[in-house]
Order: structure tokens, then C-alpha cells, then sequence
């Protein structure tokens, strides 16, 4: 925790001693900022939509927003964990999506519906 | 040595599982019939000079860390409760077999898992072991009375599991908070251990008299719930009267006597100063238990949860004689753990067997058989009176000797016979109407099935006298069968001989419950916690 | 013999106080000869061959012959046992029962042998209870021939069981043995009054025998228990040996010891239950469901005399007590019962339970001579009573046997001049003067022992003595009454009769051999055309039978049926051995010089009491220190004021019921069976109290109400409270968890949505919660 809030500390002085560069320089909070960005976007696409592909679809966009958030983590840390790790997540999202695909391909056939509402058998 | 014991009846269900359909019978009855002979075996090799002590000792580490071990052992009052299971279990299965038709290999795997571990419990000289094997009866028993019961099953199935999971779970807390005391405060303790032995001294040394009194109540409302004792009892009707026959006769057999051992082996040794102190308590919920469960079996119509009411009855004796805290007492009580098993095993199988044939069990609609069923009825007067406690059959020894225990308990100021204790005479007394209660409710019961006139369900086909006629029950003769008579006789054999002779079991009994008794009474009193002058000028 | 007495007691004055009774001590017992073990091998054994010819389906009389053989048997050891004893007491021992140890001190430890004790009442008892079994098993052979190959084989097992039992009972060498013959006792009667186990009376009349006993052995057990806590033994060896001390075993002085008394109080209510005394007498008329031969063993002769020995036996141990307590409860039970049943007798019509009350009102009699501080005539008396009740009892059954069950003695008439009767109405009336105490029989001197002694027996040894002599000298002469009531009514007079519709006590040659009792009476209906049961409960009802004087036996469908070789021997028997009871009061005691053999034989054993006066210290010392007959020595007016008695009583019957015919010059006004006019007229007179005897004083009902209503009533709601509160409880708690669940259920809404919105408002809220957390 601690070296994580020096790192935060230092970019931002760091940014603030260099006000001349060549363009402003792309830190680690433009990364944070898209990522959040997908991140919310993914959200509200799930929360919002009915269509069960649309909904896996916001699914991969929030972990591609958590990648994002790896990967810049990763190289402002200089070391290879986030980047192992979003291979990782990647590997598992691709089985993932034909698993789920396939799901919802036959939930489809079971109620030639791809509302998401219409599968409600949890209830309690 | 013991490990036959165990590694039959595992081994027999697990083939069970395997085998096909049609080999289940056969494979029951095998492993049951080996695992008698493991029994036998064991009690041929017995030195029975050393009752009191474990023997035939085996362990196997399972936890080290922890001090989990499988380590076996028996005396001679866990020797005769295996006995007593590997007895009763053939006849089970035996009993089975026209009774269970379907689904017969998870049947029969169930009872023989059942088997293995109630021989556990017995067996064990480790607490986690002992726990494991006494939670895992539940497991079968469960199966056998969700699928194989009549038509309350699911629900009697849940109680029964729920009801005495709970009580455990509170027990367990007991044992372990035992173990933690004894990891803790023992000075040259080595870590863990549940060796039971070892936890037993340790708590007798290191627990102070509140805390004795904290883990009787957290054991008790394990072990009380399966003996059961009076409040506790309620899952015990319905999860008898649902079970099938075989899961009855095990039920009141050998399961109800899981409470009692576990008392006989934990809660008297470990908090002899708790047990003292609230002895008399538990006596007179003992005594509550004879004559409520007594009284509402007279009123019963289902004849099966007659018998089942009358369990709480007679387990009341039972545990009325251990807390008399006496030699007499506290034989009585272990003899009462096999005669019961015996007599209200064999009621239970009776009661099956005309379920077979006539598919009801009130007492309304069925009734006056004994000119259509004369050997049955010989078989259920016979067993009536053993279980009504008539002298010259098993019923009568133990609950004399109970009752003689608890009117000696405490009563040395009035003679020599009389004991340390502390109950008295009118605990006996008040408890001997209970005998009253018991013929009252058992012979109305004979009364209407056997004697009278005879009364048949109405879509019952008469056969006519003697006459051995196709049924819808699996083409059942009106009379038992030549197997169900195998089934009956050796339990008959057994009540008769237990009643006129009981000195095997006396004799060998008198060492290790001489020993308990005095080292009860003796830490019990020792730490002050029991009335003045209980210990007694006769010792 | 004499000179064998030892140290038996011994003719101790009566003076010094009422402290001194205790016997100065009982031998301690010799060695018994083993085979003295085989009676109670020999009826169980046979008990056994009985069950194996049930099992194997035997057809024939087999059973009754292998238990008229094995009984005679055990009367013939019996016998040899008598003749070759010494006058000691003896024990023998098979093996360990329940032998318990638990210290070595005294007291610690218990032991209960399957082991005999032998003294002159554990002889007395065996000769007349073989005996009499010897001879009742021959007469069942006959009379229960209509059931070979049904109940015969069951019936003889129990009947061999009760004599193992009654052995054990008798014989047993401690007090746990005396409790297995007691309860064993119990066992058979119920067995065999429940023989008849379609009828619905049998079966509850069973039932009730058995529970009123067992109430009486919750007294038994709890008198034996405190004894072991007191003595610290339950064999009667060391316990004499210990009462005869004077102290308890932890040394504490015995006649100011609570034992002293209490103890036998717990004894005497057993005792009383098993006697069916006061209170507990109630199952006793109800047995009478048993077959007769059942009700004349067991319900007459032997079991129910269990109370009496009972306190024989520990009679040290009941005059321990310097107040005499415990005797005193005794005796006046026996009084009481002895009244009341008597008056019972007179009114109602049923002759077999006339004989039921009969019994219990002599039973009384016993009692009251053992309160009364006369053992002698207790046990003489149940001697007696043994024999003679025994022959009424089969006489009854014979008539039974012979008119379909029929019992009302209004619908029976003149049975003694019909056609093979002859001997039974004989016999009757052998039975009948003994009961009545007509002189120089064997039931007057037995009863005569009883009532001098009663009245000499001072009020301040038993409380209220003198009363108690008079209300027994009362009762006697109602006893005279009621025995000749019926013998007047129901076997001299006029001949006619209404047959009973009892199918089961018909002979087997009236249905076909196999067939079930109840196919044959449905296939026969109520074939007689008289269908008047003996309604068991109907007497109080006033209604008259339906007699038809001008009934002519020859010409109806109906046949009396007389009795065949086996019951007349065993009728024959009987009459002639209570024609000979009377000869032992003459045969020179062993012990002493008064009161005949079975003083001697009870001078000889634990019952051994020097009963106050009677050894005649003068008269003097009557009007001193004992009770008096008018200021007479009782001992000596005694037999002409009991003669006169039963003379008088008997003269009222014949005054009442007798025929007309012979007498009718004196008495007499009876002109058919069901008619009695003086007798209904004096019955009419005291009309409710009638009504009331008729209904047994209501004391069924009062019990009824008082105690199985309650009981049941509270059994009904213990069973309400158990599914409902205790099994409420246990589900309440079940239950607490699933409302809580269920009103947490709505949440789970299954839309996806919802979950996600959840997650993301939880996401919401860690960052919230984060942010503030930070901020600070």
C-alpha cells in the first residue's frame, strides 16, 4: 500500500516539475480514467439491457477495463505481474465466452427469447 | 483384531454398492454373519480378567499434528454392546427380506454402513474417531428412513437428522473445549491429543466445578437427546414409528444406546463432580420420562409408536440406575442397554412382520389375531413380558437392579445396603410405578392385538384358518414364516437365558463398573461439591 | 420328632409385656436334600413338553397326561420330602440368579440363588398345592376336552407354569425368588383367566388381575429392597437369624427402628393385592372369567393364599414390632374384607362368583387369624379352605360343564337329582358344610382356631381385637347363610333348569371335532331357543329369568351333561380329602401339644408364634391380660358359640330358599327355581342396600372414577402437551430460522438484473465506505 501511494505521490510531482514537455505526458491516471471509464460503461451496459448478449458483451468490456487497469499498473510498477495476469484473464475470457455462448445459445432454443428477465427460476 | 469389526461391514457395503441388484440380500447377510464372527472371535479372546481395561488395542495416526489418531480398544461393557449389534444385525437383514423389495442395494449398503459405524462408536478410544462413527450413523439411518419408510418419512428423516445433529454439535463443543483444557493447562502436555483416556484424567485434574457443570450441560444435550430423555424425546416417535421395521430394530437396538455408552463413557468419568451435584436432576427427568411416556403409550391407537413412546420409558430406568451412581445402579443401567435392545428390537420386528400382512398399524383396524396368528402372538406375549419386566425374563434383571440402585443410592443412613449416592428411596419408589404404567400400557396393548376378537382391515382378504393363501403383501402366509421365526427365536433364546442366568454378564460387568463407580463417587465428593457426609461411612 | 425341636420357638408365655413375641430364634438351615429342587424342575419341564406338543401341533389329551404325571410327581417328592424331614429348616441351591458385589463389607453385596428353604409351612403349602394341582390337572383333562387341539396344550403349559411358579413362590430360599413366583403367579392367572381370549370380559378381567398385582408388587418389591438397606440380605437364613438378634445390621436396636413397622407395611400391601384384601379385592370376582378349574387352583385354593404365606413367612419380622402395627393392619383388613364380601355374597346370583367371594371373605379369615396373632389358624385355615373351596369350586364347574355355562341360581334347580349328578350334589354339600362351619368339619375346627383366638387376643396387642372377634363371629354366621343359599337353590328343590348358550363349555361331541369354537356356535346360532347368556354384569338388573316350571328335561333338545371319570375322581378326591382335613387336628403336633399337625408343622417354621393364651394360664389370667368371650375362656366356649352360629345362618337359608318337599313342614316355600318369595321379600326390604351389594357396593365404578378416568384423561393430555407443547418446542425452533428465511426470501428476485444491481450497488457501497476511510 505504502509503495503504491509513493508512486501515485512521485507521478504527480513528477508531472508538476516537467509543465514543459512536449505534449502532456500519458500517465498512469489517463490509463486509471479509461479504464474506470469502460469499467462504468460496462456497467450500466449490464444493468440496463435485457439482451443476454449484450449483457456477456458489457461482461468482457468490465474485465477488459480491469486489463487495461493491469497493464498500466504493471508497467508503472516495471514488473511483469499484471501482464501475466491479464494473459491469464484473457486465456480464461476466451473459454469463457464459448462456454457462455453456448449457453446462451441453448437457453435460446429452450425460449426463443434472449430476454434476460424471462429467466427468473432463482426466484426465491 | 478389531479392525474386522469395522473393516467388514465397510467392506460388505461398499461391494453392496457395486454388486448387482439381486446379490445385495446374500451380501448383507454375509458381512453380517463374518462380522458376527469377528464378534465372536473377539469375545473367545477376551482376557476377561482385565475388564475394566482396553484391550485388543490398535491405533493409526490420521492427524498427527492434531493428535487425530484411529485408535480401537474395548472393555467389557463396549464388548458387550458390540455383541449385542453384531447379534442383532444378521437378524436385520434376515428380517429384510420381504419387507424391502426395491432399491435394495442402497438398502442393504445403508445397514451395513450403519453397522460399521455403530461398531465404531464402541470401538473407539479416540474422540475424534468416536465422534466421526457417532455422527455418521446419522447418514444411513437418514437414507433408510427417507426412503425406505412409510408415509410421514421425509419429515421424521429431517427431525431425526436435525434434532440429534444439533445436540451433537453441542456435545462436540463440550468434548473439544475438554481437549483445549487439556492441551492447555496440563503442565508437560505434549500439544494435542484426543485420546480418551488421556482428556479424561486431564479434565478431572484441570476443570473447576463450574466448568465440570458448563460441559455435563454441553454433553448432555448431546448424548440425552439420542438415549432420549424427557424433554428431548420427540423426534424419537415419529422417526420409529416411519422407519422401516429393520431401521426400528436398530433404532431402539443399538442407536438409543450410543447416548447411553456415550454418557456411561464421558460425561460420568470427565465431570464426576458436575454429575454428583446434578444427579438427582437428571434422575428426575429420568423418573418424568417412565411415567409420561408410560401414560401417553396408553393412549396410543399406532401400535408401533407404542412401542416407540415406550422406549422413553423404559430408557428412563436406564438412565435412572447409571446416575444412581451405584454398583447396582449403573449394572442394571448396561444391562438394560442390551435387554431393551433385545426385547423392544424383537416388539419391533413383530409388529413389521403383521405390517407386512396386514398394512396398518392401529390398533382400530387390526386386532384379536391371536387365533389367526397363534405363533406370532406366542412370540408378542413373550416379548410383552419381557419388556413389562417379569422376573425370569432379561427385562425384569435390569430394571430391578436399576430400581434396587437408585432406592440404595444415598441410603446408607438407613443400613448397610445402602450406598453412597444421590438419589434415595423415593426415587425408587415414585420410579416403581412406572412398572405399574408399563403392564397397564402392554398388556392393553396385547389386549387389543392379540386377545379379543378378531378384527381385520377391510380390504383385508381372509385367508381362512391356517391356510397359507397368496397376499398382496409378497404372498405372506397368515401365520410368520419359517424365516421369521429364525428371525424371533434367537432373540427369544437370548431374553430367556439373560433372565435366568444373567451371571455372565454380571460377573464380568462387576470389575470395570466397581472401578467407574468408585472413581466417580470418590472425585466427586473429593472436590465438595456433593452434599456433606455423601461420601458415606461404609467406604 | 419332638426331640428335634432345637430351637424353635417355643411356647413362650405371654406375659411380660407385648415386646417379647419376637421367636427366640430359627434354627439356621441344614442341607437340603437336592431333589427338593426337582419340584421345580419337574412342572417347568413339563410346561416345556407342553409348548413342544403346541408347537408340533399334537392333537390328543397328551398334554393332560404328561401334567397329571409330572404333577403327581412333584406331590410324590413333596410327600417324600415331608416324611423324611427332621423337623430342621433346610436349604438348597442350584445356581447364582442376580449376585452382585460390590465391597466386601456386610451388606455389600447381593445375592438372590435360585434355591429352596425348607421348613414346616414351605411343606405344609407344597403337599396341598401339589396336591390339589395333581388332582385339578385330572379334572381339567376332562372338563377342557372341548379345546383339544386348540387352547389344550396352552392351557396346560400355564397350568404347569403356575405350579412352578406357586413352587418358587412357596419354596424360594429369599425374597427375590418369592418375587419371581409372586409375579410368575401373576403371569399364569392372567394367562389362563384370559383363556378365553375372544371374550372381550375374559380378556379385561385378565388385564385387571394382572395390574391390581402388580400394584400390590410395587409394596413386595419395595418392602424387599428396604429390607436389603436394613438387613443387608434378602435370604431368610441370615434374616431371621438377624430379627431373632433384636438388632438391624448396622446395629441399630430393631424394635424402636422404623424398619420395624414399615417394612411390613410394604409386605402387607403386596400381600393384600395378591389375596385380593380390602381395596385391592376387586379382580378377584372378575378371575372368575378363567375355566373353573382355573378359578379353583388358582383363584381358590393356592394363589391367593400367596398373601397369607407371605406373612407367615416373615411372621419374625411383623411381631419384631413391639406396637404390633403392621398386624394390626393386617387383621382388620382381613376383617373388613371378610364383612364386606360376605354381604356382597348374599345378594347377588352368579354361583360361580358367589364361590369368587366366597373366597376372598375367607381369605379375610386368614388374614384376620394372622393379624390376630394366630398363625396356626391362618395357615389351618387355608388348609382347610384349600380342600373344601377346591370341591365347591369343581362342583360349580361340574354344573357349568353340564347345563352350557349356565350360572344364575334362579334359572337351576335340583341339579342333585338329576341323572349323573348324584355325586356332585354330594360333594356339594361336603364343600358347603365346611364353609359353613357346621361342626366337627374340617373348615369348622380351622375357623374355631381362628375365632377363640380372636377373642382372646387382647386389644392392647392388636388394636380394636375384640371388635374384630365379634364382627368375625357376625361374618361366619353370614357365611353359613350364603353357602347354603346356594346350595339350597341350585341342588335340592325341584328339577329344572334353563342351559346356559356358553358353546365353549359344551362338550366337544356336540361339534364337530376341529372346528372352531365360533363357526360352530355361528352355524348353531343361539340353537338352544333360551338365549340367555350368564350377562356377567346384569345382575343388578331385577329382571326375571325366564324359568319354565313345567320344563321337562327328556323332551327338549337340551341334555345335562353330566361329568365323565376324570371329574368325578377329582370331585370324589377333593371331597374326601376335606372330609379328612378335619383328621389333622387331631394327629399329635410335632411342636407343642396344641392345635393339631399343622400347628406342628407351623411351630416348625419361621410362622412359629406363641399366640397369647393359648396355653391357658387360667382363668384368672384370661380376665387379666386377655380378651374374653363374655367373660369365658374363648378357647373352650368357643366351639359351641361358632356351631351355634353357623347353625342359626344356616337355618335362615333353609327358612329363605329351601324347597318345599321334605321340609316342607318346617320351612320351606320354594316351589321352583327361579321363586323364593320370603327371600325377595327380604330382599326388597332393604332395597337399595340389595341393589347395591348386587352391584359389588359400585366399587369398579368408584375406582373407575377415582383412578383409570383420571389416569386416562391425564394420559390423553400428556399425550396433547407432547405433540403440542414439548414436540411445539422443538419445532418451534425449527421454525424461528425458516420465518426469518422467509421474510429475507422476497429479496432473491431472480432477475439477473437485480443481482447485478446488488453487486454494483455493494461496489458502490466499499467505495463509499473506502472514500471515507480515506478522507479521514
Amino acid at each position: 500500500m505504502a509503495t503504491l501511494a509513493d508512486g501515485l505521490h512521485l507521478s504527480v510531482l513528477a508531472a508538476a516539475a516537467e509543465p514543459a514537455a512536449i505534449a502532456p505526458a500519458i500517465g498512469l491516471y489517463h490509463y486509471l480514467f479509461v479504464s474506470a471509464a469502460l469499467f462504468a460503461l460496462g456497467v450500466i451496459g449490464f444493468l440496463t439491457r435485457r439482451n443476454l448478449i449484450i449483457m456477456f458483451l458489457c461482461t468482457e468490456m468490465m474485465f477488459q477495463a480491469a486489463g487495461i487497469a493491469l497493464i498500466a499498473f504493471s508497467r508503472f510498477h516495471l514488473n511483469h505481474t499484471g501482464e501475466v495476469f491479464v494473459i491469464f484473464v484473457l486465456t480464461i475470457a476466451a473459454a469463457e465466452a464459448a462456454l457462455a455462448l453456448a449457453l446462451v445459445v441453448l437457453l435460446f432454443r429452450r425460449k426463443e427469447t434472449l430476454d434476460a428477465s424471462e429467466w427468473a427460476a432463482l426466484r426465491g | 483384531m478389531l479392525s474386522f469389526l469395522l473393516i467388514i461391514p465397510l467392506l460388505s457395503a461398499l461391494a453392496i454398492g457395486l454388486a448387482p441388484e439381486r446379490a445385495s440380500k446374500g451380501l448383507a447377510m454375509l458381512g453380517s454373519l463374518l462380522a458376527l464372527a469377528a464378534g465372536a472371535a473377539v469375545v473367545a479372546s477376551f482376557d476377561w480378567g482385565r475388564g475394566s481395561a482396553f484391550q485388543f488395542a490398535a491405533a493409526l495416526p490420521v492427524v498427527p499434528e492434531l493428535g487425530v489418531t484411529l485408535s480401537l480398544g474395548v472393555d467389557t461393557v463396549a464388548l458387550w454392546l458390540v455383541v449385542l449389534t453384531v447379534i442383532l444385525q444378521p437378524l436385520c437383514v434376515l428380517g429384510s427380506f420381504s419387507a424391502i423389495t426395491e432399491r435394495t442395494r442402497t438398502y442393504y449398503a445403508s445397514l451395513m454402513a450403519l453397522q460399521a459405524a455403530m461398531l465404531g462408536v464402541f470401538l473407539a478410544r479416540d474422540l475424534i474417531f468416536f465422534y466421526v462413527c457417532f455422527e455418521f450413523t446419522l447418514v444411513p439411518m437418514y437414507v433408510l428412513i427417507s426412503l425406505y419408510g412409510s408415509t410421514n418419512r421425509r419429515k421424521a428423516a429431517t427431525k431425526f437428522f436435525l434434532y440429534t445433529f444439533t445436540g451433537s454439535i453441542i456435545a462436540l463443543a463440550g468434548l473439544i473445549y475438554v481437549a483445549w483444557v487439556a492441551a492447555t493447562r496440563v503442565p508437560d502436555a505434549a500439544g494435542w491429543t484426543f485420546d480418551i483416556a488421556t482428556l479424561r484424567s486431564a479434565a478431572q485434574a484441570h476443570l473447576s466445578p463450574t466448568e465440570q457443570g458448563w460441559v455435563m450441560l454441553a454433553m448432555m444435550a448431546g448424548f440425552a437427546v439420542k438415549v432420549p430423555l424427557f424433554p428431548v424425546h420427540t423426534w424419537l416417535p415419529l422417526a420409529h414409528t416411519e422407519a422401516p421395521t429393520a431401521g426400528s430394530v436398530i433404532l431402539a437396538g443399538v442407536l438409543l444406546k450410543l447416548g447411553t455408552y456415550a454418557i456411561y463413557r464421558f460425561v460420568l468419568p470427565f465431570v464426576p463432580v458436575a454429575v454428583v451435584e446434578y444427579a438427582h436432576v437428571v434422575a428426575a427427568l429420568s423418573i418424568v420420562g417412565i411415567l409420561y411416556g408410560g401414560l401417553i403409550c396408553w393412549v396410543q391407537r399406532d401400535v408401533k409408536k407404542l412401542v416407540a413412546y415406550s422406549s422413553v420409558a423404559h430408557l428412563g430406568f436406564c438412565m435412572l440406575g447409571m446416575f444412581a451412581l451405584n454398583a447396582a445402579g449403573v449394572q442394571g443401567s448396561i444391562l438394560y442397554m442390551i435387554n431393551h435392545g433385545l426385547s423392544t428390537g424383537a416388539l419391533f420386528f413383530l409388529i413389521g412382520f403383521m405390517y407386512e400382512r396386514y398394512h396398518t398399524r392401529s390398533l382400530e383396524e387390526v386386532g384379536g389375531l391371536g387365533s389367526k396368528m397363534p405363533i406370532w402372538s406366542t412370540f408378542m406375549v413373550f416379548f410383552m413380558l419381557a419388556s413389562v419386566g417379569l422376573p425370569g425374563l432379561n427385562g425384569f434383571v435390569s430394571e430391578f437392579l436399576c430400581v434396587m440402585g437408585a432406592f440404595q443410592s444415598g441410603a446408607y443412613t438407613l443400613g448397610p445396603g445402602g450406598t453412597a449416592g444421590p438419589l434415595g428411596p423415593w426415587y425408587a419408589f415414585i420410579a416403581g410405578f412406572g412398572m405399574i404404567v408399563a403392564a397397564m400400557y402392554l398388556l392393553y396393548m396385547t389386549g387389543r392385538i392379540v386377545f379379543g376378537p378378531l378384527r381385520e382391515p377391510p380390504g383385508h382378504d381372509d385367508h381362512g384358518h391356517g391356510h397359507a393363501g397368496s397376499h398382496e403383501g409378497g404372498g405372506l402366509p397368515a401365520d410368520l414364516t419359517a424365516r421369521e421365526v429364525v428371525v424371533l427365536a434367537p432373540i427369544a433364546a437370548l431374553c430367556l437365558f439373560l433372565g435366568v442366568y444373567p451371571k455372565p454378564l454380571i460377573a464380568t460387568l462387576e470389575g470395570p463398573v466397581n472401578d467407574k463407580v468408585q472413581m466417580v463417587l470418590s472425585l466427586g465428593n473429593a472436590a465438595g461439591a456433593a452434599p456433606a457426609g455423601a461420601a458415606g461411612g461404609e467406604r | 420328632m419332638t426331640g428335634l425341636m432345637g430351637g424353635w420357638a417355643t411356647l413362650a408365655a405371654a406375659g411380660g409385656g407385648a415386646a417379647a413375641h419376637a421367636a427366640p430364634g430359627i434354627p439356621a438351615p441344614g442341607a437340603g436334600s437336592p431333589i427338593a429342587l426337582l419340584l421345580l424342575g419337574l412342572p417347568l419341564l413339563a410346561a416345556a413338553l407342553c409348548g413342544v406338543f403346541a408347537a408340533t401341533g399334537n392333537r390328543s389329551k397328551l398334554p393332560a397326561f404328561t401334567s397329571v404325571a409330572a404333577l403327581g410327581a412333584c406331590f410324590g417328592i413333596a410327600l417324600m420330602l415331608f416324611l423324611n424331614w427332621n423337623g430342621q429348616p433346610a436349604t438348597a441351591r442350584a445356581f447364582d440368579w442376580i449376585s452382585l458385589d460390590w465391597g466386601a463389607g456386610k451388606g455389600q453385596s447381593f445375592d438372590a440363588h435360585f434355591g429352596v428353604y425348607i421348613d414346616g409351612l414351605t411343606l405344609l403349602w407344597m403337599l396341598f398345592v401339589t396336591g390339589l394341582a395333581t388332582v385339578i390337572a385330572l379334572y381339567s383333562m376332562e372338563y377342557m376336552s372341548h379345546d383339544v387341539g386348540l387352547g389344550y396344550c396352552r392351557y396346560f403349559a400355564a397350568f404347569n407354569l403356575f405350579v412352578f411358579s406357586m413352587t418358587a413362590l412357596v419354596m424360594g430360599d429369599n425374597l427375590l425368588m418369592l418375587f419371581l413366583g409372586w409375579e410368575g403367579v401373576g403371569l399364569c392367572s392372567y394367562l389362563l383367566i384370559g383363556y378365553y381370549y375372544k371374550r372381550a370380559a375374559a380378556v379385561a378381567a385378565a388385564k385387571k388381575a394382572f395390574i391390581m398385582n402388580r400394584i400390590g408388587d410395587l409394596g413386595l418389591l419395595m418392602g424387599i429392597l428396604s429390607t436389603f438397606v436394613v438387613f443387608g440380605t434378602i435370604e431368610y437364613a441370615p434374616l431371621f437369624q438377624m430379627i431373632a438378634s433384636g438388632k438391624t445390621a448396622s446395629g441399630a436396636e430393631l424394635a424402636s427402628h422404623w424398619s420395624v413397622w414399615g417394612i411390613p407395611l410394604m409386605f402387607a400391601v403386596g400381600a393384600f393385592g395378591k389375596s385380593a384384601q380390602f381395596i385391592f379385592y376387586t379382580w378377584l370376582p372378575d378371575a372368575m372369567e378363567g375355566p373353573t378349574p382355573v378359578s379353583a387352583l388358582i383363584h381358590a385354593a393356592t394363589m391367593v393364599t400367596a398373601g397369607v404365606f407371605l406373612i407367615g413367612r416373615l411372621y419374625p419380622l411383623f411381631t419384631a414390632d413391639p406396637a404390633l402395627i403392621a398386624l394390626s393392619v393386617v387383621a382388620w383388613a382381613g376383617v373388613i374384607t371378610a364383612l364386606w364380601a360376605a354381604t356382597i355374597e348374599m345378594a347377588i346370583f352368579d354361583i360361580k362368583r358367589v364361590m369368587g367371594y366366597s373366597t376372598i371373605s375367607q381369605l379375610g379369615f386368614m388374614f384376620a387369624g394372622m393379624g390376630l396373632l394366630t398363625p396356626t389358624g391362618a395357615a389351618f385355615h387355608t388348609f382347610t379352605h384349600a380342600f373344601f373351596k377346591a370341591t365347591l369350586f369343581l362342583g360349580v364347574g361340574a354344573v357349568m360343564h353340564g347345563f352350557g355355562g349356565q350360572l344364575d341360581l334362579r334359572r337351576l334347580s335340583g341339579v342333585m337329582w338329576m341323572r349323573g349328578f348324584g355325586l356332585v350334589g354330594i360333594a356339594m354339600l361336603v364343600g358347603s358344610i365346611n364353609l359353613s362351619g357346621v361342626p366337627f368339619t374340617a373348615g369348622f375346627f380351622s375357623k374355631d382356631v381362628i375365632l377363640a383366638q380372636a377373642f382372646t387376643t387382647p386389644g392392647t396387642m392388636i388394636w380394636g381385637a375384640q371388635a374384630a372377634a365379634w364382627l368375625l363371629l357376625l361374618t361366619a354366621g353370614m357365611t353359613a347363610y350364603y353357602t347354603f343359599r346356594t346350595f339350597l337353590r341350585v341342588y335340592v328343590g325341584p328339577r329344572e333348569f334353563v342351559p346356559g348358550d356358553d358353546a365353549e363349555l359344551l362338550d366337544l361331541g356336540r361339534h364337530p371335532k376341529g372346528v372352531s369354537l365360533d363357526e360352530w356356535h355361528a352355524q348353531h346360532g343361539h340353537g338352544h331357543g333360551h338365549g340367555h347368556g350368564h350377562d356377567d354384569h346384569g345382575h343388578g338388573s331385577d329382571h326375571r329369568a325366564a324359568v319354565r316350571p313345567d320344563f321337562d328335561p327328556t323332551t327338549e333338545e337340551f341334555d345335562p351333561h353330566p361329568p365323565g371319570w376324570s371329574m368325578k375322581a377329582a370331585i370324589g378326591l377333593c371331597m374326601v380329602l376335606s372330609i379328612l382335613a378335619a383328621g389333622v387336628y387331631f394327629m399329635k403336633p410335632a411342636v407343642g401339644n396344641h392345635g393339631g399337625w399343622v400347628a406342628g408343622m407351623v411351630g416348625q417354621s419361621s410362622a412359629a408364634f406363641a399366640s397369647p393364651g393359648e396355653h391357658h394360664g387360667g382363668a384368672a389370667e384370661h380376665a387379666a391380660k386377655l380378651g374374653t368371650f363374655l367373660g369365658y375362656d374363648p378357647h373352650k366356649v368357643m366351639y359351641y358359640v361358632s356351631a351355634g352360629v353357623g347353625l342359626i345362618g344356616i337355618l335362615i337359608a333353609a327358612f329363605l330358599h329351601g324347597p318345599r318337599g321334605v321340609w316342607s313342614l318346617f320351612i320351606g316355600n320354594r316351589t321352583s327355581a327361579a321363586v323364593a318369595p320370603r327371600a325377595d321379600a327380604l330382599a326388597n326390604l332393604f332395597g337399595p342396600l340389595t341393589r347395591a351389594a348386587r352391584n359389588k357396593y359400585y366399587v369398579d365404578e368408584i375406582y373407575d372414577a377415582l383412578v383409570r378416568t383420571p389416569l386416562r384423561v391425564l394420559a390423553h393430555i400428556f399425550h396433547i402437551l407432547d405433540q403440542g407443547l414439548v414436540d411445539g418446542l422443538v419445532n418451534l425452533c425449527g421454525a424461528l430460522p425458516r420465518m426469518l428465511a422467509r421474510s429475507l426470501r422476497p429479496s432473491q428476485s431472480g432477475v439477473l438484473q437485480g443481482y447485478a444491481v446488488g453487486m454494483a450497488a455493494g461496489l458502490g457501497l466499499i467505495l463509499i465506505v473506502v472514500w471515507v476511510l480515506m478522507l479521514r
